[in-house]
């Protein structure tokens, strides 16, 4: 079973944001949310880097582990989404999350936050596939439609990769080998990484 | 006998009118099955290794 992954490579991506505008496209996503955005280290100096950021949907996905109302559930694919029915906009993800995935609208009274939106892989929801419920809730569902990811496909020099975890981990390492520098994949560890041992307790039998 | 032009027309308008329907069911015949075999592969339910999917691939390894 193919395991769904995201893979940023820095020393490819020239900050065009078209990964960004492909998602607010695909989807029709309204003014204040961004699933997706590019974030620049060191901007303004020689040598920066660009990493395209959105939810990363981890192994060990914080935003699962913290959700009082439990509307995560994980894909047969490792791709995490959620029941907007369900969510109750505590923002609890939000502040669990290490990429700063989830997003809330904020067009209500008093600083209301409304339903949690995040990426969805372009996987769509618990709602029928092609429905027009899941396309308001969650956006098109393009992994039905037998695609990727509209930001991985947009991407124009290739920077932001998606799909089989396997798959694009071997097209990484080639690239690597290739131009011999740039192996460090940012937020590869933290999020498909293997989660860390709790220390023994002392007495414990081992 | 001499047979009158415009009879002939007629024939080959009727001929052609055959003809060109006969040619329009074979290609909606052809046809048919391209657009089912097209529905069949956006149906399926999370992933899967479609040609556009292979196609993405491979323009990663540019």
């Amino acid at each position: 079973m193919a395991r769904m992954k995201f893979l940023a490579d820095a020393e490819r991506c020239i900050e065009c944001n078209g990964c960004v505008t492909a998602c607010k496209q695909e989807h029709e996503i309204p003014w204040g949310v961004n699933r997706r955005r590019v974030v620049t280290l060191n901007d303004g100096t020689p040598g920066e880097k660009s990493i395209s950021v959105a939810c990363m949907h981890c192994s060990d996905a914080p935003c699962m582990a913290v959700c009082p109302v439990d509307v995560f559930y994980k894909t047969s694919e490792g791709i995490v989404l959620h029941d907007k029915d369900l969510c109750i906009g505590c923002g609890y993800c939000f502040y669990a999350c290490p990429f700063g995935a989830p997003q809330f609208p904020q067009d209500g009274a008093f600083g209301l936050r409304g339903k949690m939106d995040k990426c969805t892989f372009c996987a769509g929801g618990p709602e029928p596939d092609f429905s027009d419920a899941e396309f308001k809730k969650y956006g098109r569902n393009r992994i039905a439609e037998g695609k990727l990811p509209a930001c991985a496909e947009m991407c124009s020099t290739k920077a932001l990769l998606g799909g089989d975890g396997d798959v694009i981990a071997d097209i990484y390492r080639r690239r690597v080998t290739t131009r011999g520098k740039g192996s460090e994949v940012w937020g590869w560890g933290t999020a498909y990484g293997r989660p860390e041992k709790p220390p023994a307790q002392p007495g414990a039998k081992s | 006998m001499k047979v009158p032009a415009s009879k002939l027309s007629r024939r080959n308008f009727l001929l052609a009118v055959g003809a060109g329907g006969v040619a329009t069911a074979a290609a909606v015949a052809n046809k048919a099955p391209q657009a089912q075999s097209k529905k069949a592969e956006a149906v399926g339910k999370g992933y899967q290794l479609t040609e556009h999917v292979r196609k993405y691939y491979d323009t990663t390894k540019v």
